[in-house]
């Protein structure tokens, strides 16, 4: 057996939601010897908390799910618990951006440099800021915020300013919900991502730099500033030419998901509301405080110091004609398997949801792509291979990477109104269509949800639908109608089941469904009757649930022993008051 | 960058640089309507009310906004353009509350300015009250008198059971100016119309067809003008010294004459009048008295004939009924019932439903009820029978109220065996009216048969049609509005162009029957007096004499009553850019429904009222208060569909706004305004 050189916990917020704290206490005190330190998230969130042991000989064996009390056996190198990712995974994924992730100690500049960190950087300051820019042009990179806008090109435009003054930004307001790759990245390899800017800020020639990272990130905001104030220190903020050092400033964003829109994001970075303007002028032409602003997301940023590494040519050389590199996907939902995972573009998405993860094949009716702002793919689109422009023309978009499987098991119209809700709430509120529209479209939703939709419901929805998204001032707006869109597109049959028949075939929406128990499995055990918080469960010579009283919580449901009792069309159970 | 070239509506068009495709337009003379477009703050971009087509990507601009490129293609005139602006002003209308018309006004059939005259009123100034009224009712003193209040049925402050006494500002008015005010005429054009019956309706063509300069000539079979108001309505309710002198100032006005004892198709024919004039309206009213359809009908009096020929020998010299039975529930059954009584009659009205029923005013009801007359509700008649002696004996019927028929109202069904007998010295039939159309004339269910836009009756001819005749029987208001709407259609066909009824546009908070009293909205501080109250004369005075119930209400006591009202319409109805634009776009405020946002009006400040329920959102006033004044004592609050503009923790907004109000002056609705209405 090889001796242990070193014990890698990862320690990430979902390695840490997962337990890791303990485990990595544990270890700490199990381990007298050898060291135990915490890396960031290596995109297996269904295998966390996970370690890592490090061999003296170079090999690695790793442990999922770990508890506490495995420290003594994860030393001892036992059988058990050891976790190997999935072959099929392996070979699809390709780990360029995230290299590094989950493999480092995230806030050691040492670690990061001896991985081959910065290497990048001198390479880029060897050519000059324009060659730099080209290189990213040849590269083919786009923007991994949602637009897909060419980064290269949105460089030239910022580097083309003759003013003493430019301002570089980085998105990392990550507000979809279900996506989370951004802050995975901030917190894992914090270095990787500000080697990016600091090459962005050479090639651009921007003078300010800005991290607009949302206050619900607290770790992503610690690593950051001890990965900044550690360059500072070793004084990579002072770039090569300047006179003066790179300003880098840490706003933290109070949440409002409009603020991921750059020139709301500017707004807010000046002390203003966080609401958008009309554009143009671009950014690059008048940004904060009106001097020339360059925004990228997170990702983007993260792409720079390997794209350098591999050159421009090798780095074109993956994905697809119009899509450049890899995407990393934060997948949820409905999968055995739900994480990040970096792939190259043109990866399938039959590829993503069902091997990687893991998803059994007919199970899945859609998947929603680019989180609230995106839209729905149904099952038989899966051998769609994913870049901007296939998504976008199935009516969704690559957004910033939220990719969330849903089962056979989910009504497209709950999920249309669940992702309407968000929007309308999350609107600034500052254009008609958007603060007006999508509130109208949500309570046609919310309608049809609860049994009280008609026709008319359906033909408001789409025709209002395409004006939000031809008048809406910014994306947001702009967008925020593809969940009913796109649900109406492709399961149009489900709207007008609720409407024509009021059924849910789901039993998801609770105003259209009962309750029922099956009294050929029941064994009258009881235990629904005491679980039920309403009473809605009466023992006479059998057991049964009175839909007039059940609230639908799905309490019984779930603690029935011999899975009796189940959601079943409205008017199919017993009901009181009829 | 120098000026440049871009395509609006297919034209070619240069632009400066900077410049908006909004102001290009407006220098092309191409009109975009905007809510929150304002010269003197940076841009708001917020209403998209002004969106504009790009052609080459498909997507709608805010022309506020939105520079033109070079070579660009912008369409800010398609039907496409049209409807996204109509959904843009929908969206805001779904969100919006208010009151652009107060309901009394709107309640007016004739659309009377209610609201206005009355606050004319509350500050003592009658004669502009009394203009202000004459724009819709040329009859203030008989309206004054005899008109059954719609308006006082939606007013607000039934809320608290008692709505102000609107209709006694109307009166007081007429009875201190009308005599004296003088319209300022045009002279006449030359243009002259025929205009048959000079009732209210025909009145009221008259009257409005003179204020435009064209000439006319009322025909009217009886003695005396009046129509209903002379023949109909008696005495008591409106002294016909009254009618005399508000029926002179037609004479006054030049250019309208009134030749009675006119009959047509006996006196002259149509054929002669549409060839001596340039328009026929007939306004001939329903004098005919609908059937009882009982045996013995011809033994009853037919009630508006009856009325008539008592109003005839001007209530002098008549016999006393005796005993009177009057068959009908409405108000010309009332005025049968009270005009026997006063003649010396022992009068019981029959009605075949109840009280609740009845069509019949409630104040004429209740008077009825004082005065001592009789009412035998459920009580259908069966048959009329004369017995030796002479007297007579109305069979009748016990009713019960059965489902209810298409009008709501419960349809009487009879109670089996439940036959009694009424013995009466006079029967008097008083259960409806109708139209006798003249031959040669197109009739409809209500009588003639007249288009509904313009009251047009032959396509080849300009004859028209107006009030009862056409409506069948209602009110004096009614007649007087339509007889407005024939002198504007006949307006309309002198100028060549068709006759459109005018898109009406009203946002309205609800009738009061929907609202509590904390949704109320107080511009002022109100007056919490009863509602004023008339002093009858004496009982004996109305039982025995024809002498008019009361005398008007003094002017002090108008004025007091007046100050009851809350002023309910908007206060910048008159230039709200949201009702402006909804109007010319037609759109409707229920184009779109939904919730409204959670909002407050704010009346704190003694002179800005800041309604928030009617705020758009545009951020105007933030930006005025904030870039013009430097002040920036306004924001917006809150996010998405409850987004706000709100002070600084709610406060109220300081004194010294009085003296600028800038935000006032911009704001494009009335979500701030002066409280003080003009």
């Amino acid at each position: 057996m090889a001796a242990i050189k070193r014990i890698k916990v990862g320690t990430a917020s979902c390695g840490i939601a997962a337990g890791a704290g303990q485990v990595f206490d544990a270890l700490k005190n199990a381990a007298t010897d050898v060291p135990v330190i915490g890396v960031g998230c290596f995109g297996h969130c269904y295998a966390e908390p996970i370690v890592e042991v490090e061999c003296e000989d170079g090999t690695s064996v790793f442990y999922s799910k770990v508890k506490p009390e495995d420290a003594a056996g994860i030393l001892n190198l036992t059988e058990e618990g050891r976790f190997s990712i999935p072959a099929r995974r392996a070979e699809l994924e390709k780990t360029l951006v995230t290299r590094l992730a989950g493999k480092i100690n995230p806030i050691d500049m040492q670690e990061y440099i001896a991985n081959g960190g910065f290497e990048s950087m001198k390479k880029a300051f060897a050519m000059t800021p324009e060659q730099v820019v080209d290189e990213v042009k040849k590269a083919g990179l786009r923007g991994r915020g949602g637009a897909g806008f060419p980064t290269g090109m949105k460089w030239s435009f910022l580097a083309a300013k003759q003013v003493p003054e430019k301002v570089l930004i980085c998105n990392a307001d990550e507000g979809d919900p279900g996506a989370f790759m951004d802050r995975s990245m901030m917190e894992s390899v914090p270095f990787q991502m500000m080697e990016g800017m600091l090459i962005g800020a050479y090639a651009t020639g921007a003078t300010k730099l800005f991290i607009y990272c949302r206050a619900e990130y607290p770790l992503a905001i610690k690593h950051l500033s001890i990965a900044i104030d550690a360059m500072k220190e070793a004084n990579l903020h002072m770039l090569p030419g300047r006179e003066k050092p790179l300003e880098i400033i840490i706003k933290e964003g109070a949440g409002a998901f409009v603020c991921g829109e750059e020139t709301a994001m500017i707004h807010s970075l000046e002390g203003k509301r966080g609401t958008p303007r009309f554009r143009p002028p671009f950014p690059t032409d008048s940004g904060w405080n009106t001097l020339p602003t360059a925004i990228n997301n997170v990702e983007t940023f993260c792409n720079i110091a390997p794209l350098f590494s591999i050159g421009a040519d090798a780095f074109a050389a993956i994905g697809t004609e119009k899509g450049k590199g890899t995407k990393i996907f934060a997948l949820a939902g409905d999968v055995k398997n739900p994480g990040l995972t970096e792939v190259p573009m043109g990866t399938t998405l039959a590829e993503v949801v069902y091997e990687i993860g893991g998803a059994e094949p007919g199970t899945v009716k859609a998947v929603q792509t680019g989180g609230p702002s995106g839209g729905c793919i149904p099952a038989d689109k899966f051998d769609t291979k994913i870049d901007y422009d296939t998504l976008g023309a199935l009516g969704a978009i690559m957004g910033s990477g939220g990719l969330i499987v849903i089962g056979n098991n989910r009504c497209m119209v709950e999920t249309a109104r669940y992702f309407l809700s968000f929007t309308q709430r999350e609107s600034c509120g500052k254009c008609t269509f958007c603060r007006v529209g999508t509130t109208r479209m949500y309570e046609a939703l919310q309608r049809i949800t609860e049994g009280k939709g008609t026709e008319a419901d359906i033909a408001f929805l789409e025709d209002i639908g395409p004006k939000i998204k031809k008048g809406a001032l910014c994306g947001l707006g702009q967008t925020a109608p593809n969940p009913a869109l796109s649900t109406l597109r492709y399961f149009r049959n489900e709207y007008e089941e609720h409407v024509r028949d009021h059924v849910c075939s789901a039993h998801i929406c609770s105003a259209l469904t009962d309750i029922k128990v099956d009294t050929d499995k029941c064994v009258k055990c009881g235990l629904c009757m005491r679980t039920c918080p309403v009473g809605a469960i009466q023992k006479t010579d059998v057991f049964t649930v009175d839909n007039a009283k059940c609230s639908k919580c799905n309490s019984c449901i779930e603690i029935c022993p011999k899975k009796a009792i189940s959601r079943v069309n409205k008017g199919e159970g017993f009901n009181s008051s009829l | 960058m120098a000026e440049f070239k871009f395509i609006l509506d297919g034209k070619e068009v240069t632009a400066q640089p900077g410049e908006t495709i909004l102001a290009v337009a407006a220098r092309n003379g191409i009109e975009i309507p905007t809510l929150c477009f304002n010269k003197k703050i940076s841009k708001t971009t917020s209403c998209f009310v002004c969106v504009v087509k790009d052609v080459k990507t498909g997507k709608f601009l805010p022309s506020c906004s939105a520079c033109p490129a070079p070579g660009q293609e912008i369409e800010s005139s398609t039907d496409e353009v049209r409807e996204m602006r109509r959904t843009a002003l929908g969206l805001l209308l779904s969100e919006h509350t208010g009151d652009c018309e107060a309901p009394c006004t709107l309640a007016c059939p004739a659309h009377a300015n209610v609201e206005e005259y009355v606050r004319a009123g509350r500050k003592g100034d009658f004669l502009e009250s009394l203009k202000i009224i004459k724009q819709r009712i040329p009859l203030p003193m008989s309206v004054g008198r005899v008109c059954p209040r719609f308006c006082e049925k939606d007013c607000r402050r039934n809320i608290d059971g008692k709505p102000v006494s609107i209709n006694d500002v109307k009166r007081i008015a007429a009875d201190l100016f009308y005599e004296t005010y003088m319209e300022e005429l045009p002279e006449l054009n030359g243009k002259k119309v025929a205009i048959i019956g000079a009732g209210p309706a025909g009145l009221s063509a008259a009257y409005y067809l003179r204020l435009q300069g064209v000439a006319s000539v009322l025909f009217d079979q009886q003695p005396e003008a009046g129509g209903m108001l002379r023949y109909g309505i008696p005495e008591f309710r409106l002294p016909k010294d009254t009618l005399r002198k508000e029926l002179a100032h037609f004479g006054k006005m030049g250019g309208i004459e009134i030749r009675t004892n006119s009959k047509l198709d006996r006196d002259f024919t149509l054929d002669q009048l549409k060839s001596e004039y340039d328009a026929v309206i007939f306004a001939i009213g329903s004098w005919a008295s609908s059937s009882m359809r009982i045996d013995g009908e011809d033994l009853a009096n037919q009630g508006i004939a009856w009325l008539g020929e008592i109003a005839g020998k001007n209530w002098q010299g008549c016999a006393n009924p005796g005993r009177t039975v009057v068959v009908g529930g409405g108000n010309t059954a009332m005025d049968c019932a009270r005009t026997a009584l006063r003649l010396g009659g022992d009068v019981t009205v029959v009605y075949r439903r109840t009280k609740n029923e009845m069509p019949a005013s409630l104040v004429e009801i209740e008077e009825a009820e004082e005065e001592g007359i009789k009412f035998e509700y459920l009580t259908a008649p069966l048959a009329l029978a004369k017995a030796e002696d002479g007297s007579l004996a109305l069979s009748c019927q016990r009713m019960e109220l059965g489902a209810a028929d298409a009008s709501g109202r419960r349809t009487p069904v009879p109670v089996a065996g439940s036959d009694f007998i009424i013995p009466a010295d006079t029967v008097i039939s008083a259960i409806g009216q109708r139209t006798i159309v003249p031959a040669g004339i197109p009739s409809g269910k209500r009588g003639i048969e007249a288009a509904k836009e313009d009251l047009r009756v032959f396509a080849d001819a300009p004859v028209y049609a107006a009030g009862d005749c056409v409506s069948g029987p209602a009110t004096v208001v009614e007649a007087l509005a339509a007889g407005r709407k024939a002198a504007l259609a006949v307006l309309d066909f002198f100028a060549g162009k068709p006759h459109t009824e005018p898109f009406l546009f009203n946002v309205s908070r609800g009738h009061w029957r929907n609202l509590a009293k904390e949704d109320l909205v107080y511009l002022r501080k109100i007056s919490e007096a009863d509602r004023v109250q008339p002093d009858y004369i004496s009982m004996d005075r109305r039982k025995s004499t024809f002498d008019e119930l009361f005398d008007s209400i003094p002017a002090d006591k108008v004025s007091a009553e007046a100050d009851r009202c809350i002023e309910c319409s908007c206060t910048a109805k008159g230039d709200c850019l949201l009702k402006k634009h909804s109007t010319k776009y037609g759109v409707s405020p229920d184009m779109y429904c939904g919730q409204k946002p959670i909002s407050t009006v704010d009346v704190r400040h003694e002179y800005i009222i800041h309604d928030k329920q009617k705020c758009i959102r545009c951020g105007t006033c933030v930006k005025v208060c904030s870039e013009v004044i430097n002040k920036g004592l306004l924001a917006l609050m809150k996010r998405g569909f409850n987004t706000m503009v709100q002070t600084a923790l709610g406060e109220e907004l300081p004194s010294y706004c009085k003296d600028c109000g800038a935000c006032v002056n911009e704001c494009p609705v009335g979500a701030l305004d002066w409280k003080q209405k003009k």
